[in-house]
């Protein structure tokens, strides 16, 4: 792994595009994430928004641009060696292994912390005892920091949906990530829930110093959060900037169906 | 890599009590008293009924071999189980898995004149090596065409691969000794026995480690797995190295329980049994899996048939043992997929909450999870 | 062999025409349930073999008339899809592939438990050739009467089937493949359409199972053994998805038995299936969606 130059922006995005047959679902969009910041991305349905996340972790190759994380181009690399290297994701659906248990899915996720080789293990050994008793201890207590501690043997498939995105978020953060990008973590949530989960959110960006990159239609709550932010459509960015002028920002009020600044919050 | 892990920032977290839970609670002293006589009469019926040994009944020869034929099955089914449960593909040519194993072993033995066990242990390496080389294939297909990929290259390992006369001594077949100390039919069962302890350790390790985390959550959702760093190309040939391990100890034990290895009975619906026996006895179930191959394994040739002295009530429908398991096995699968998606591991899992120290309750099949659309 | 002649090649490439045509059919139905409902199909060729002793049953035991006999077989062959359809793939129509082509394997192998459990082992049974015309020659190979027929009879079931997917009913079939539950809102019968699609597939098995055994002695799985992987790599080298593609690729199966046999290539144990596990690959590695096919395999 190359050392970061100390300086670098943890997520940078330079003029990237994406082609899908003749549809254009990306256009030079540039994109930046400083140390510790929360990045907000808003704007219509269709805009976009995934398909950069889906370019930023690698499930999608670029038809062109160039993606750099702390510093080293990564635009080349597979999914899982980017997450090797510190970024984290979640997904709209609910990316979690949803036949397996709780705590299973969270001790599959710390498969980059679990350091010992899947073939030693199959025969016993007294180390990979200990890690796995290391990383078992971990997981509960990432599931006690979203309070589901007490599902730990449960099936994930039966759970509530709000449940599993709580979840998914303790996944994540259990991969050990230096950025993470999370795709509308508020979905399916009430006005007092979005509230929480902001809240949520600004505390695990100190107590793990994450940077954090956030799509969500909660426009008030993104706004709320982000220290900078992004509204897209058309593949494009529309405008950028703090986060009360990017809501209040004439174009984005047009794109999101010619609403009044009022009507969006 | 030295320590043992270093620290990472996810430990400045605090625990917290949680209350423990009822149903954690074993039975009562009175309890424990059944299920200690049914794991006594299991012990006994494993361990010490099919050697004749402080048993009231004489085991012949014949049925020792049979019994030491459903281990063998056992372990193929733990195989093929590593293969459909966990990762998700379907190997209609684990016969030509098992018989590469057998003739492996053979000639380790025979030829190279080596000790059982290291033809067995070879047989099992160069079954990891094939599979291997054919999960590389899977690489690059959806499950149904590799699906199609095993089917012929099981019919063309029998037909080619099986007939080079060096390999596998032609028609004629090799010669396969038993091991010193195991030579009767009685004791081969425990040599078989050991084999497939190890292998089920082996399965429970797996399921409990890294390995087979991974491969469980790059079968049902190959997505996350990759954005929680798990390398699923690597993985997926991971599980085709510990099928192929375990296939190939299944085919070496098979060719020194026969003495001689010929080629024909490795054939498709040798393969298709082995796909059958997993199917019924349910997939990611190692208890089901174990029961569904033993009991496969019996059903061959009638046997099972003649000694529950099914033979009579049969014969009025006009059906010979021999044939019954071509009909019986198919019926259990197609009522295993349609009815009853647990397969015998969920008819025993009542049992074993029992065996336990639980409470003896049904517990319902779990819905397999599909992902037909992974919106990323 | 020493060297090869024009004329063994010519009678070569007149053979795996020939031959190529029973794998056509299979493909044929292959294609057809694959387009449909997504499913490879393992009981596809086992339709023929069912389709063969009902043909034999019914001439020998129960003394039909020939025609009327092998028409019985055919009818034996549909209602053996048709049952398929209705008692397996529509229970698990909503479950993983996977667990489908378990399943059809596990149709393909009780039917062959029932062929010996009904005839026992060894018993080889013999249904007499469709037709007694001897055929004709052509470059120098005696082609039976049968084996014309057959010919014929792919040439009709090809232009049927392009006729049928050009009709609204057919167009009907496209749609529900592409999505049954859309389909089903605008009020076409899903499941009607999947029982039409599993007995044309019966049909064409059935069909290329007395076409491939009449005149020939068999015993239980008799076309699961001898068609059921040449008719699959037929489809797949088609492309899977396209109806002409199957026929191309039966036909070049076909010949690439009839060359192997010719070759030095014979001195291999099992030539043939070498070169089939090994054409397969390659179409599989290079050009996934087959010669003709639209989709890609991955």
């Amino acid at each position: 792994m190359s050392v970061p130059e100390p300086s670098a922006p943890v997520l940078q995005t330079s003029a990237v595009s994406i082609r899908f047959g003749g549809v254009q679902a990306l256009a030079d969009v540039d994109l930046r994430a400083d140390r510790w910041e929360i990045v907000g991305i808003i704007g219509p349905n269709g805009a976009g928004k995934t398909t950069l996340f889906n370019c930023i972790t690698g499930f999608y190759e670029a038809t062109s641009g160039r993606v750099h994380f702390k510093g080293e181009d990564v635009t080349d690399l597979p999914v899982h060696e980017r997450a090797a290297r510190g970024m984290g994701r979640t997904f709209q659906n609910v990316g979690l292994v949803k036949g397996s248990t709780v705590g299973e899915n969270l001790k599959s996720a710390q498969h980059l912390q679990v350091r010992y080789g899947p073939l030693g293990a199959l025969f016993g050994s007294t180390k990979a005892s200990e890690i796995e008793a290391q990383a078992e201890e971990r997981a509960r207590h990432i599931l006690d920091l979203v309070d589901l501690g007490h599902l730990w043997g449960t099936r994930v498939a039966g759970l509530p949906y709000g449940i599993q995105k709580r979840l998914e978020i303790a996944a994540v953060l259990a991969t050990d990530p230096e950025l993470l990008l999370l795709d509308e973590p508020g979905s399916g949530l009430g006005p007092e829930e979005a509230d929480e989960l902001g809240d949520f959110l600004v505390d695990i960006r100190e107590r793990f110093q994450l940077t954090i990159v956030l799509i969500d239609h909660h426009v008030p709550l993104v706004t709320r959060i982000s220290d900078y932010m992004y509204c897209l459509n058309l593949g494009e960015v529309l405008c950028e900037g703090q986060p009360e002028d990017v809501r209040n920002h004439p174009d984005v009020v047009r794109a999101y169906l010619g609403l009044s600044p009022e009507e969006v919050a | 890599m030295t320590a043992v892990d270093p620290t990472t920032r996810l430990d400045v977290l605090e625990p917290v009590a949680h209350p423990v839970d009822d149903d954690r609670r074993g039975p009562s002293a009175l309890g424990w008293v059944p299920r200690a006589a049914v794991w006594a009469f299991l012990a006994w019926a494993v361990l010490l009924y099919p050697g004749n040994i402080a048993s009231p009944f004489q085991v012949a020869a014949f049925d020792a071999n049979r019994m030491s034929e459903a281990v063998i099955f056992a372990i193929i089914g733990l195989s093929l189980n590593v293969l459909i449960g966990y990762a998700g593909q379907v190997s209609l040519g684990h016969q030509a898995f098992v018989g590469i194993g057998a003739f492996t072993s053979a000639y380790v033995v025979t030829d190279l004149t080596q000790e059982v066990v290291l033809g067995v242990l070879v047989a099992a390496l160069v079954g990891a090596v094939q599979s291997v080389l054919l999960g590389l294939v899977s690489l690059r297909l959806t499950g149904l065409y590799f699906a199609l990929v095993t089917l012929v290259y099981g019919v063309m390992a029998q037909q080619s691969i099986f007939a080079i006369e060096a390999f596998t001594g032609g028609t004629a077949g090799k010669a396969a000794a038993r091991p010193t100390g195991f030579e009767s039919d009685h004791r081969y069962y425990y040599f078989a026995l050991m084999f497939l302890v190890g292998v089920l350790a082996l399965d429970w390790r797996l399921l409990r480690t890294k390995g087979g985390r991974a491969i469980l959550a790059l079968r049902e959702n190959p997505r996350v797995a990759q954005t929680w760093g798990i390398d699923t190309k690597a993985y997926t040939l991971f599980a085709f190295a510990v099928a192929g391990l375990f296939a190939g100890i299944g085919g070496g034990l098979l060719a020194h329980r026969d003495l001689q290895v010929v080629a024909n009975p490795f054939d498709f619906n040798l393969a298709l049994v082995f796909v059958l026996m997993t199917t019924v006895g349910g997939l990611r179930n190692r208890t089901g899996v174990v029961l569904g191959s033993m009991f496969f394994a019996f059903l061959r040739n009638g046997y099972l048939v003649e000694k529950l002295r099914l033979a009579g009530p049969l014969e009025l429908i006009d059906l010979s043992p021999e044939f019954a398991p071509l009909v019986i096995g198919p019926i259990l699968l197609l009522v295993v997929l349609t009815r009853l998606p647990g397969g015998f591991g969920q008819l025993a899992r009542p049992w074993q909450e029992w065996l336990a120290g639980r409470r003896f309750r049904w517990v319902p099949a779990e819905e397999e999870v599909t992902i037909n659309d992974v919106r990323a | 062999m020493l060297a090869v002649t024009g004329t063994d090649l010519l009678q070569s490439l007149v053979i795996g025409v020939v031959n190529g045509a029973v794998y056509a059919l299979i493909a044929l139905g292959l294609v057809l349930v694959y387009r449909s409902s997504g499913i490879f199909n393992f009981a596809q060729a086992e339709f023929g073999t069912v389709a063969v002793y009902g043909a034999y049953f019914s001439f020998t035991y129960w003394g039909f008339p020939y025609v009327v006999a092998a028409l019985f077989g055919v009818v034996c062959g549909i209602a053996a899809a048709l049952a398929t359809e209705r008692f397996v793939i529509r229970p698990l129509s909503q479950g993983p592939k996977v667990t489908l082509l378990v399943a059809t394997a596990g149709i393909a192998l009780l039917s062959i438990g029932v062929a010996f459990w009904r005839t026992g082992d060894n018993a080889l049974r013999f249904f007499d050739p469709l037709t007694q015309w001897e055929g004709a020659r052509i470059a120098g190979v005696q082609v039976s009467g049968q084996r014309l027929l057959t010919l014929l009879l792919l040439l009709v079931a090809v232009a049927l089937l392009t006729a049928f997917f050009r009709s609204p009913y057919g167009l009907a079939v496209l749609a529900a493949s592409q999505d049954a539950d859309a389909s089903a809102l605008v009020g076409l019968d899903v499941n009607r359409i999947s029982m039409l699609v599993w007995g044309i597939a019966g049909t064409l098995g059935a069909f290329a199972g007395i076409l491939l055994q009449g005149g020939n002695a068999f015993t239980p799985g008799a076309i699961t053994s001898l068609a059921l992987i040449p008719g699959f790599t037929a489809a797949v080298i088609g492309g899977l998805t396209s109806l002409p593609g199957a026929v191309l690729g039966g036909m070049v199966i076909g010949m690439l038995e009839s060359f192997g046999r010719l070759s030095t290539f014979d001195v291999v144990p099992g030539a043939s299936s070498v070169s089939v596990f090994v054409v397969l690959l390659l179409v599989l590695m290079i050009r996934p969606e087959g010669l003709l096919g639209g989709r890609t395999a991955t």
